[in-house]
């Protein structure tokens, strides 16, 4: 169980809703909900926002293309651990 | 063939770099590395294929190859998964080299970290190369800790992420 509640993509605010559409552009899904981690993001925009530019701009093709990266990142996940 | 190939591969670079990371962060003081006249010729012959395989200077040899160089056949069956493990085959080296750069930088291993960032950067890798795996490797080390403090469960596994690039693949077919 997550320790907070998630809430709904209509609970956000637009402003905060923008980041839903993003992340659907970056995953080119459409999700029924946005995943937790966009959800999460979007409850501080002025956080989320940066943090997901950063992510971003590391992901972007350049000398190593975006699925080495996703690679990388899913192995960085399983050193910390983390199944999310 | 299928795209698991390239999953195994990087499963198994992350393995055995984490296992060279814990004897050389763990005891590379405590027992310090043999060199090629205190190793012995069996130990020595092993050696000079890391060396060849590294491109390292007569004499060098990476810190856990010295450690565990006590028990020579060990080394060399150590050496024989290492070096399978970083044999360019669906993945390539350079990317295995990044794999390893970006555990050993999350694991906080000093010589792990050392040691593939000089093999990325002597496989032609650039300084934008490199800040490129830097930084996957920080943003999805905050990424995890949230969906961790927050307990997140995960809802994205079986989404598949477009890959427009394309990942080199030259064992499809």
């Amino acid at each position: 169980m997550p320790t907070v509640r998630l809430r709904d993509a209509s609970e956000y605010p637009e402003p905060a809703r923008r980041l839903f559409e993003l992340s659907r552009q970056w995953f080119d899904y459409d999700f029924k909900e946005p995943p937790a981690m966009s959800r999460v993001m979007a409850w501080d925009p002025h956080f989320g926002g940066p943090h997901g530019r950063a992510m971003k701009r590391a992901m972007a093709p350049g000398e190593f293309t975006r699925g080495e990266k996703e690679m990388v990142a899913a192995a960085v996940s399983g050193a910390n651990a983390c199944t999310y | 063939m299928t795209g698991d190939d390239r999953w195994y591969e990087a499963a198994f670079v992350v393995g055995i770099t984490n296992a060279l990371n814990a004897v050389a962060d763990g005891l590379g003081e405590t027992l310090p590395p043999l060199d090629d006249a205190s190793a012995g010729a069996e130990a020595a012959a092993v050696f000079g294929d890391i060396r060849t395989f590294y491109g390292l200077p007569a004499g060098a040899v990476p810190i856990p190859f010295g450690v565990v160089a006590r028990d020579p056949a060990y080394l060399a069956d150590v050496w024989g998964a290492v070096k399978r493990a970083f044999t360019e085959r669906r993945l390539t080296r350079r990317h295995k080299e990044a794999l390893a750069f970006a555990v050993s930088l999350t694991s906080r291993s000093g010589f792990g970290t050392r040691f593939h960032l000089g093999e990325l950067r002597r496989l032609g890798t650039g300084e934008r190369g490199v800040m490129e795996i830097v930084g996957v490797a920080q943003m999805f080390s905050s990424y995890t800790k949230i969906a961790d403090t927050l307990q997140l469960s995960s809802d994205m596994a079986d989404i598949a992420p477009v890959d427009s690039s394309g990942v080199p693949d030259p064992g499809a077919g």
